[in-house]
């Protein structure tokens, strides 16, 4: 191990910003305990904004920079204002919200009166200083930020220290009634911390920006965001020194890590498994720390999407439902025989999509355990299916589907000790993990025992998974891969009604809503827990062996975490803990865009805004919509009936009463 | 079902400094009513936290029926009919009342879920039984109405009745109630003494009751505990505890409205002590 003063310093320049964004993530934990999964992009808009003043518009630096700093603090301010409806709800659930913001906040970057005409223009910097250390040139861009970043904390630290804000703000964080009870006003304190973190996000975007070729970040990063929520769990969400030079130190370990690395192939392989790793192990270290204080999560309710009571009730709902679901589905059989076959593709895109989003509604929906790295285990059954070719069909998907629930298992062990937020980070570490060093290293030596041990794709750079033949079926074109697509949905749906209507659900979702009352009625609690990770894996890897058939070439990418995050936005665009809603959800998500012309952006808005408007205002999702509507088809239905009174279809009132649903 | 005895050997439940439960030694006989009354922050419900496993004793031993649970899950010893109610009473808040008892059948009667998931025969067998059950239950309670209610939709009274009905469903051998009044109105308060009798009768279990309503605990129990700072003060038959000045001294003293309620005027400071078991 080789240790260069360079490295150390651009570890250092690295390292001040994951501290000052981790900085902002738990300034925003402690007073208004929200894990702000947008704390990135909050400042990129406002860092490609003074772009815009500086490049496009000739503004000097300096005013430009005082309205820059200026509007990221007003907009800030205005996220707080729109999630504050939620911040009763469950943590995870606002957590979720706050990803929409994000991709909400990216489309801001690209609106005309904010985006420059050129992101590669050199981005401004108030002096050009460089600086020679232990050999190697800072460039202007770095030296702001050692200079810089150190007095913002100081700053921030000043600031809670000394003044009456502050003060309100600490105490707010102890403990939100007391505090409004002792004349804090709880309201304003949250919105100035919301404005502080925005201020805080906007001057690490800036001083990020230089260094970059393109000012216009990825929205959500998700490994920068990842080292910061690092840094922040080391501090225990609480404190704001811990949590500074802890982003600190990682950035210092990485860049030594990285640079004795320099030439091997599995360099970004081997930091992210190390990060995948610190984050594990902080959690369980940490964990009694983290879980201390008011148990938010257990209170609330989830609100999930339900099913339409009067479906139930009524003959008429009922059979609307019925039709509604013979319809969709003899169009869907229809489809291939009409559309092209890139249209044939999409409809086995989004039943995929769809079994993936059941995946997540069995174990967020119903078992309350957020998963952002559902693609991590989707990867999983697609490594299944890339390396054993040749393998008959009907033996693979199950195959597929059991290796990826043990590995599901394993994901889940954590959740046994670690809930809610916490779990949340560990599962996106997990997706990161199998994206960049699983499937981006096809084989690699043991330790101690020695040998090759070979997991990931074995091309790397793209893999050729030929699709097979189903009991002489010839799944080759798109039209016979989207029937059998549609069938492995069907049957999906099928499984996870059963498992809603008899019994499974019911044991998830009461060790989600009461853990101790569960375990005193009896109810296992671990082997409850894990089972709802087993089965959500199960499924998972069912459609991961034919997510990679259907992709025929196969890349990491393919598995990245936006793609898990546009699964769980499925799930609450469609209603949390709805079977309906998590196949509307992929239906939404996956085959809009495309009928649209699938760019990003399009991606963003619909997943960005749909998160952000259905959870504020309509938390049943699009599942509720579609009860509501089959409310009103039905009782359209009966007022056309009442006019022209039928004596069959007469039913007396007391058979509109549900039966109790017992046989003898 | 037969109930189930209880005996505590010098329990003791630390938090850190706080001697929650500090060496408390009882023994309840079989289908005994044991009223257990103290102070708020006297370590009642603590203790009921350490007889059902949701807390762990710093040392002591609880045995059912002889049989050591200090190391069972709350799971495991639910299964051994050691059933109890939260003074939340939470329930499942996104359940309905007949799924909440649902999870109750479930406990005790786990089905597959490979069974579940392919139909087999006994796993619809086993489901039709376990909702035959709870729709016999939920009649018997009168909860007919609120069948498919969800439990955050009722309120406190009725949630209430869930948890007895849920408890009576459970089969239990040894029943500990944490505050079954708390939250309630006097008037359904009443109606409570006569469904606790006769949840007695039915189940056949050993009851512990902690309760403020101290008319109620006395009318109800044969044997009525008092608590203080973690220990027993008192314990004995209710007559004899009505006079102790220990428990006049800890609890009673502080209501002597309830003590004329109770009928004990004439219990004076100088009457005859009955103090027994006082933990140490």
């Amino acid at each position: 191990m080789e240790i260069t003063l360079f490295s150390i310093v651009q570890g250092l320049v690295a390292g001040l910003l994951y501290g000052l964004l981790a900085l902002g993530l738990v300034l925003l934990y402690r007073t208004t305990r929200v894990l702000n999964f947008a704390q990135g992009q909050l400042g990129v808009v406002a860092a490609v904004f003074l772009l815009k003043l500086t490049f496009d518009l000739d503004i000097p630096y300096w005013p430009a920079l005082v309205t820059v700093l200026v509007l990221a603090a007003c907009l800030g301010a205005l996220c707080e204002l729109l999630l504050r409806r939620l911040f009763d709800r469950p943590r995870v659930i606002v957590m979720v919200a706050t990803i929409g913001l994000s991709q909400v906040l990216f489309l801001f970057t690209v609106l005309p009166f904010v985006a420059p005409t050129s992101f590669f223009a050199p981005y401004p910097l108030p002096f050009s200083t460089t600086m020679h250390v232990g050999g190697g040139i800072l460039q202007p861009g770095d030296v702001t930020t050692l200079v810089v970043a150190p007095l913002v904390a100081l700053a921030l630290a000043l600031f809670l220290r000394y003044s009456p804000w502050g003060l309100g703000m600490r105490a707010m964080a102890e403990n939100s009634d007391s505090a409004r009870l002792s004349g804090v006003w709880v309201k304003r304190m949250s919105m100035l911390a919301w404005a502080i973190a925005g201020l805080l996000s906007a001057i690490t975007a800036i001083l990020g920006a230089p260094g970059k070729a393109s000012a216009l970040e990825e929205a959500l990063p998700p490994g920068l965001l990842l080292r910061a929520l690092a840094a922040a769990l080391i501090a225990g969400m609480t404190s704001f020194t811990i949590a500074f030079v802890a982003g600190i130190a990682i950035g210092i370990v990485e860049q030594v890590v990285s640079y004795n690395l320099v030439g091997d192939p599995n360099k970004t392989s081997i930091t992210t498994f190390l990060l995948f790793a610190l984050i594990l192990v902080v959690l369980v270290v940490r964990v009694r720390r983290l879980q201390r204080g008011p148990r938010g999560d257990e209170r609330s309710s989830w609100g999930l999407g339900g099913e339409s009571v009067k479906a139930a009730i009524d003959r008429t709902r009922a059979w609307v439902g019925r039709t509604g679901v013979a319809v969709t589905l003899m169009i869907a059989v229809l489809l291939p025989t009409i559309v092209t076959p890139g249209r044939s593709f999409l409809l086995a895109r989004v039943c995929i999509f769809a079994v993936i989003a059941l995946s997540l509604t069995v174990l967020t929906g119903w078992a309350g355990q957020v998963s952002l790295g559902q693609f991590g285990l989707v990867a999983v059954g697609a490594i299944v299916a890339a390396r054993l070719p040749d393998t008959n069909l009907v033996l693979l998907l199950p195959l597929g589907g059991a290796v990826t629930a043990l590995i599901a298992i394993i994901v889940g062990l954590p959740a046994l000790r670690i809930r809610g937020l916490y779990l949340a980070v560990t599962t996106l570490g997990f997706a990161l993990f199998m994206q960049v060093s699983v499937l981006s290293t096809p084989c690699w030596t043991a330790p101690v025992v020695g040998g090759q041990v070979c997991t990931g794709l074995p091309d790397p750079a793209s893999t050729l998974v030929a699709r097979p033949s189903f009991f002489g079926w010839d799944l080759g074109s798109d039209a016979d891969f989207a029937w059998f697509s549609l069938g492995v949905l069907l049957i999906a749906v099928l499984v996870v009604r059963t498992w809603r209507d008899r019994g499974v659900a019911r044991r998830l979702i009461a060790v989600r809503d009461n853990e101790t009352g569960a375990a005193a009625m009896g109810i296992p609690v671990v082997r409850t827990k894990l089972l709802a990770f087993a089965l959500s894996g199960f499924m998972a890897g069912v459609a991961g062996v034919c997510l990679a058939f259907a992709l025929e070439r196969i890349k990491p990418g393919d598995f990245s975490v936006t793609q898990s995050i546009l699964v769980l936005s499925m799930v609450v665009i469609g209603g949390l803990g709805s079977v309906e809603g998590a196949v509307l959800g992929a239906l939404y998500l996956v085959g809009l865009p495309a009928a649209v012309g699938s760019t990003s952006t399009v991606q963003f808005i619909t997943s960005g805004f749909g998160v952000l408007v259905f959870l504020l205002y309509l938390p049943g999702g699009l599942a509720e919509l579609l009860h509501r509507a089959g409310d009103g088809v039905a009782a359209l239905i009966e007022k056309g009936r009442h006019r022209d009174p039928h004596p069959d279809d007469e039913v007396p009132p007391s058979q509109l009463v549900r039966p109790v649903a017992v046989e003898p | 079902m037969s109930a189930a005895t209880l005996e505590l050997q010098d329990v003791a439940v630390w938090f850190g400094g706080v001697h929650a439960v500090d060496g408390v030694t009882q023994a309840v006989g079989a289908g005994e009513v044991v009223g257990l009354i103290g102070p708020n922050g006297s370590g009642k419900t603590t203790l009921l936290d350490a007889i059902s496993g949701q807390v762990r004793c710093t040392r002591g031993a609880v045995l059912l029926d002889s049989l050591d649970l200090v190391d069972h899950f709350p799971e495991d010893r639910a299964r051994l009919g050691l059933v109890r109610s939260f003074q939340d009473c939470r329930l499942f808040p996104e359940l309905t009342v007949t799924e909440t008892l649902l999870v109750s059948e479930d406990a005790r009667r786990p089905a597959g879920v490979l069974a579940t998931t392919l139909h087999l025969p006994w796993a619809r067998k086993a489901e039709h039984e376990k909702r035959a059950a709870v729709a016999e239950v939920i009649d018997a309670f009168g909860l007919g109405n609120f069948r498919e209610h969800r439990v955050d939709e009722l309120s406190t009274g009725t949630r209430r009745v869930v948890d007895l009905a849920a408890v009576v469903l459970a089969e239990p051998r040894l029943l500990l109630l944490d505050e079954p009044t708390a939250g309630i109105a006097q008037r359904e308060a009443e109606a409570f003494a006569p469904l606790l009798l006769r949840i007695h009768d039915v189940t056949g279990a050993t009851i512990v009751l902690v309760e403020h309503d101290v008319p109620l605990v006395f009318s109800l129990c044969t044997k009525v505990v008092v608590m203080e700072t973690g220990r027993v003060v008192s314990a004995g038959a209710p007559e004899e505890v009505r006079r102790d000045p220990a428990a006049v001294r800890a609890y009673l003293g502080a209501s002597p409205e309830a003590l004329a309620r109770s009928g004990s005027l004439d219990a004076g400071p100088g009457s005859e002590a009955a103090r027994s078991d006082e933990g140490g």
